[in-house]
């Protein structure tokens, strides 16, 4: 037998995922060592400074253009500025996770095994500490989320998604008040998001049957031999695009794209809110990472052949998304349907083969993620007794009550509506645009149409807090402690900034779109 | 090289093989169906079962002895015994219930997977047709097993160690879900239950029986203390307090 | 070691070329040997019990009571087969014969010698081989579970139901103890094909001990001593034996999942647990106790390993562990299901991964010179030792005296007698005192002795 080798890894540019995975098994053994009363303070410290540590790694690497660790990883510009985005969201969504003032012990639940709506279960709820273990899995799944967007095969790709997703399964069914919705969310996710894993991996297997009769090269699943295949083999092209279908509903599941979207209105409501605003992010930012790689990368030699599918896929995602929110009743549920609509906006994005489709998509994903958790932020302060208000009746009057958190609230949401001076007008803007010159003028028709439907829900919540009289049920706004104020003003103001001045993340964007083949 | 695999390495489909793949097929298929028709959910696992050691065999019949063997240890011989384990402990007679929450869903579903089975089924079938297998000698050129070590420690090293994170995740994930972890001052030893049975203000004897056949058959009635006074503390605590009926509570003629 | 030594060592090669008849042969045999060993393990079971107990155990049945389980087994082939009303009756019906088969089947890939010539057949004496033999026999003893938990869940009654419960989480348990310790052996022997492994614990290395080289021997019993305490400790377990056989505890379970088996199916649970303790004896045997291959004393005689003989060595080993087995069920009383599991997990599974660990990396570092391994090996094992030893544990709270604690007591509690209080002894127990003489044993003049 042949002596093994193992392929060169490069430390330095696998350091964000290294140090990322290294305070997760760090976290975990805090868990078991540390006494009760520090670890909160212990964990949230550790999953910060490794985050702000990942995040010099990825600014230090900022000029790496190369694959390493055989052709598993794949360090480049979209790879760093979209791990670079996931950090820096990632963090915003640790300071709402830590929050411990807004709720007494957190928003999670103390003991999960505990029977919801016991005895027990009430007593717990009353003000215990919120279990810790919830650092580890999210930096298991900020890890995880790191590798999805670097990966460059298809392997590598698919363990990176069950890395990140395990820990979301988990996290979702931990919420400290409505238990049960919250465990019904988390197992609706699991059943539906394995299922997903199942199609990605029968997608993956037909790639790799496709890509074996390439002359002279070996059948593989990294992202070159697939390219090389696209064009080069002869193998019947049926296998590339079953192969290629069963691989996008794997992704669009995770991107929350219609007809793949039924989970998402669900787990964003029964999921702890901060954990919410966390998937809303950095989930939306990994997938469709994932999918750009993907698509731009290994497939670029059909996008013939995609483009229509995906088009009809994102145009449905709209429309899907624009006229549920329009019906729904629940402030969560209405954030969720908003954000299956902005997955459709930024499947156009991914549709734009030029290098400008490409830094908008990036652009995008960073200004929608700074809105949403800022939303969620407000979400988590709007409260009575039982929890969070979620219901949108309960919202009605509360401008009069509360007009600081209600006028942060109505700037977030219309720059989700895409009024001019948020960010929301902005990156609606960077990806419209190159559709447009693509000649993918359809998709830009569908997605400004929708956006109008979509201002309706908006301004619908807008009107019902500043014009309508606050009733006995409208609850007070909680006022924040200093870790979700942080995030909520960081989300509220990074929304104001790339609407003011968009220049210098676009110009960023766009020195850092294009892949390393 | 054991037999089967010198057969399958040659390229083409031997005679064993064919009647190896033709009894065990349908095998396979049968179990996949029965696992989903059958009512008892401990019959469905052991349909599953059947299924999944046909799989094993067929791995083993294309050269992948490894794949083989850990399918049948893994998946039949642990996961599938851990499923059963479970189901077990739920009870032998809970099966699922028939109604449908959505009308015609099951019928859609049996619609939609047999349409989506004949797309890819077919589709593969015209893509693989007139295919020649290759590569199966260079994969198995220093042994499956060593092969396998090959590919999982060089090309893939960096996903295989990955997996470690998935599985820190199931383990913390098992702990947080299902662990209930009982405080210092929850615990009960037997002392302090003794110390709590003797304390002030607690009858430390046994509970009088509940009096059955006194007046009536029902384990709910309260029994009657020496003198007179009915006693709640006769009848367990969970059972409904239920209001007798005249006929339940009048002597049932066996005090003559 | 001599050329021709070696040649009898059979390779993957040797396998897959018999005709026909010869492999009918070999089944046949290993069939038969497991039948065999049942009727005999029976009786030696219940003889050696017997002498360790004082007792004759089976003598009247054929010579020194031989054929004691042949009757038995006649016995129960006409005795009614009942059928629970509750039990399910398909499953309940081939329960005992899934065991079986997995129980017979593991004998397929143990090697009973070396390549011996039938009938002008150069062959080896093993029914098949393949590169992952040994993960054959971890998939038997999977599969072998089966039986046990569908009997138990079949048989629709509460007992059978607990023991078939307790079995499926025992052998799990156990089966990942015993999966790791065959880890080691892999990892030493560089293959998993069982006669390879048997091949390579004939090889034993040279320790070199001031400056004289003295030949080790090969078997891992020794090399990997760990591994084979965990392995045959496993064993006992995955084959549910004293003092791991809670699965049949009569104290708790009455017969565990047999209870409502009987006659011929019973026969067949009875078969199924002799044959799979024989059959993990072959497997103690073939993995760590250098399979059909001489021990020490023997080899100087030079045709020890070729021919039939290493047949006898193999028989041998295999006896002496059945053996075992019959003294640890003579000797030990049965665990609490508790502690069985705690031991398992904590115990059995720790000390495994730890052993791997130093294991791969002893071999990692084989290039270095000796002094370089002892100084890596050794100062953290010293250190470990020393803490463990040392570690600071917490003072225990000083205890209050029974006064304390009843003075302690808040006002109303339970009346309780004084702590001084003197009984008067009885007037019937003085009585009697009176009438008796002490008893005076240790001068034996007394003849009244009680």
């Amino acid at each position: 037998m042949t002596e093994l080798k193992l392929p060169s890894l490069d430390y330095a540019a696998l350091a964000p995922i290294l140090i990322m995975l290294g305070a997760a098994l760090v976290g975990v053994l805090v868990e078991a060592f540390v006494p009760r009363r520090s670890r909160h303070v212990v964990q949230l410290t550790l999953a910060l400074l490794a985050v702000l540590a990942a995040l010099t790694m990825v600014v230090l690497n900022a000029d790496d253009r190369l694959i390493t660790a055989g052709q598993a990883i794949s360090v480049d510009g979209p790879t760093l500025f979209l791990q670079g985005a996931i950090l820096v969201l990632a963090a915003m969504a640790l300071l709402l996770i830590g929050d411990r003032s807004v709720e007494r012990g957190g928003a999670f639940v103390a003991q999960a095994a505990v029977t919801a709506e016991s005895a027990d279960d009430r007593r717990q709820a009353e003000g215990r500490n919120g279990l810790t273990e919830i650092y580890p899995l999210t930096t298991f799944a900020i890890g995880g989320m790191l590798i999805f967007v670097a990966a460059n095969d298809l392997l590598t790709m698919f363990i990176a998604l069950e890395v990140f997703s395990l820990p979301l399964y988990l996290l979702c069914a931990l919420a400290r008040r409505r238990r049960l919705l919250s465990q019904e969310a988390a197992m609706k996710y699991f059943l539906l998001g394995a299922y997903a894993s199942a199609f990605f991996l029968f997608g993956v297997a037909l790639i790799y049957g496709f890509t074996s009769g390439i002359p002279g090269r070996g059948a593989g699943v990294d992202f070159s031999t697939i390219n090389a295949a696209v064009t080069e083999s002869p193998t019947s092209p049926v296998l590339l695009f079953a192969g290629m279908a069963l691989l996008a509903i794997g992704l669009l599941f995770k991107a929350a794209a219609a007809p793949f979207h039924v989970w998402t209105p669900d787990v964003y409501q029964g999921a702890p809110t901060p954990v919410t605003g966390f998937m809303a992010a950095c989930t939306k930012v990994a997938a469709f990472g994932a999918l750009l790689r993907v698509f731009h990368v290994a497939f670029a030699g059909a996008a013939w052949d995609f483009t229509p599918v995906l088009g009809a896929v994102a145009v449905l995602t709209m429309l899907v998304g624009a006229v549920l929110a329009v019906t729904q009743t629940d402030i969560k549920r209405l954030l969720a349907y908003s954000s299956i609509a902005n997955a459709g906006y930024l499947l156009v994005g991914v549709l734009s083969p030029s290098r400008d489709g490409l830094s908008g998509t990036m652009f995008y994903l960073v200004a929608y993620g700074f809105s949403v958790l800022a939303a969620f932020a407000v979400v988590t302060l709007v409260r009575d007794a039982d929890g969070e208000a979620t219901h949108l009746s309960r919202w009605a009057g509360l401008g009069r009550r509360s007009p600081f958190y209600a006028g942060l609230f109505t700037f977030i949401l219309l720059a989700f509506a895409g009024i001019p001076l948020t960010s929301g007008f902005t990156s609606k803007f960077a990806i419209f645009g190159p559709a447009l010159d693509g000649g993918q003028a359809w998709l830009v028709i569908a997605g400004v149409l929708t956006s109008m439907v979509l201002a309706f829900p908006y301004l619908r919540v807008v009107v019902m807090m500043w014009l309508s009289e606050p009733g006995e049920s409208t609850p007070t706004v909680t006022v924040p402690g200093g870790l979700t104020s942080a995030a909520l003003m960081i989300g509220v103001l990074a929304t104001l900034v790339l609407g003011v001045a968009p220049a210098p993340l676009l110009d960023l964007a766009t020195g850092a779109a294009d892949f390393v083949r | 090289m054991t037999t089967s695999t010198v057969l399958a390495a040659a390229g083409d489909v031997s005679g064993g093989e064919e009647i190896t793949f033709w009894i065990l097929a349908p095998l396979a298929l049968i179990g996949a169906i029965g696992m989903v028709a059958a009512r008892n959910a401990v019959h469905s696992a052991l349909w599953l079962v059947l299924t999944m050691l046909c799989l094993g065999v067929f791995y083993v019949l294309q050269a992948g002895p490894f794949i083989g063997m850990v399918q049948i240890i893994v998946y039949t011989g642990a996961i599938m015994m851990l499923f059963l384990f479970v189901l077990m402990l739920v009870g032998r007679d809970a099966s699922d219930s028939l109604i449908e929450t959505l009308r015609g869903q099951r019928v859609a579903a049996i619609v939609l997977g047999l349409g989506f089975a004949g797309l890819v089924g077919g589709a593969l079938y015209r893509a693989m047709d007139g295919t020649t297998a290759v590569g199966l000698e260079q994969a198995n050129a220093e042994g499956n097993v060593q092969g396998i070590a090959r590919l999982l420690f060089t090309k893939y090293v960096f996903a295989f160690e990955l997996t470690s994170a998935l599985l820190i995740t199931a383990a913390v994930g098992a702990m947080v879900l299902a662990h209930i972890e009982r405080r210092k001052q929850d615990k009960v030893d037997q002392p302090s239950t003794m110390r709590a049975r003797f304390a002030p203000g607690n009858y430390p004897g046994p509970k009088p029986g509940p009096g059955v056949f006194a007046t009536s058959s029902s384990v709910a009635t309260p029994a009657r203390l020496p003198d007179g006074r009915l006693t709640e503390r006769s009848t367990p605590d969970i059972l409904p307090v239920r209001e007798l009926t005249a006929q339940e509570t009048s002597l049932k003629g066996t005090d003559q | 070691m001599s050329p021709s030594y070696l040649a009898q060592d059979p390779t993957l090669a040797d396998f897959g070329r018999d005709p026909w008849w010869l492999v009918l042969i070999k089944i046949v045999f290993a069939f038969a040997f497991g039948l065999l060993a049942t009727l005999l393990g029976v009786w030696f079971e219940r003889r050696v019990v017997g002498y360790m107990q004082v007792r004759p155990g089976p003598n009247q049945v054929g010579p020194f009571g031989l054929l004691q389980t042949l009757a038995d087994g006649l016995k129960m082939a006409f005795k009614e087969d009942i059928l629970p009303k509750a039990a399910d009756k398909v499953v309940y019906f081939f329960a005992p014969t899934i065991s079986v088969i997995c129980a017979v089947t593991a004998l397929s890939v143990v090697p009973f010698g070396p390549m011996v010539s039938i009938f002008g057949h150069h062959t080896p004496l093993q029914v098949t081989d393949v590169p992952v033999a040994v993960l054959v026999l971890l998939a038997c003893s999977s599969m072998g579970v089966y039986g046990i938990v569908l009997g138990g869940w079949a048989s629709g009654s509460t007992y059978p139901l607990l023991g078939g419960l307790r079995s499926s989480a025992q052998m799990i348990s156990y089966e990942v103890a015993m999966g790791l310790s065959i880890v080691a052996v892999f990892m030493t022997a560089g293959t998993m094909s069982t006669s390879g492994i048997v091949a390579q614990q004939g090889h034993g290395t040279e320790l070199t001990i001031f400056g004289n080289s003295i030949p080790a021997p090969g078997w891992y019993a020794i090399l990997l001593l760990p591994s084979f305490i965990i392995f045959f400790i496993s064993t006992v377990g995955e084959t549910n034996r004293a003092p791991f056989d809670l699965p049949e505890a009569e104290s708790e379970l009455v017969a565990g999942f047999m209870t409502e088996y009987s006659s011929l199916k019973f026969a067949l649970f009875m078969l199924s647990e002799y044959v799979a303790m024989v059959t993990m004896s072959a497997v103690t045997t073939t993995l760590f106790l250098g399979g059909w291959r001489a021990p020490w004393p023997i080899t100087i005689w030079e045709g020890a390993n070729s021919g039939w003989w290493p047949m006898l060595w193999f028989f041998g080993k295999v006896i002496a562990l059945v053996f075992v087995f019959v003294w640890l069920r003579g000797t030990l009383p049965r665990l609490r299901y508790d502690q069985f599991m705690r031991f398992g997990w904590k115990v059995l599974l720790p000390i495994n991964l730890v052993w791997i660990l130093v294991l791969s990396g002893l071999r990692s570092i084989e290039d270095w010179d000796s002094r370089g391994k002892l100084i890596a090996v050794g100062i953290p094992a010293g250190i470990l030792l020393v803490a463990t030893l040392f570690w600071p544990n917490r003072r225990p709270q000083p205890k209050p005296t029974t006064q304390e604690q009843v003075d302690n007591r808040p006002y109303g509690s339970f009346p309780l007698p004084p702590m001084d209080l003197q009984v008067p002894p009885s007037p019937r127990i003085t009585r009697v005192v009176a009438e008796r003489e002490p008893a005076n044993i240790a001068t034996g003049s007394d003849s009244r002795e009680v």
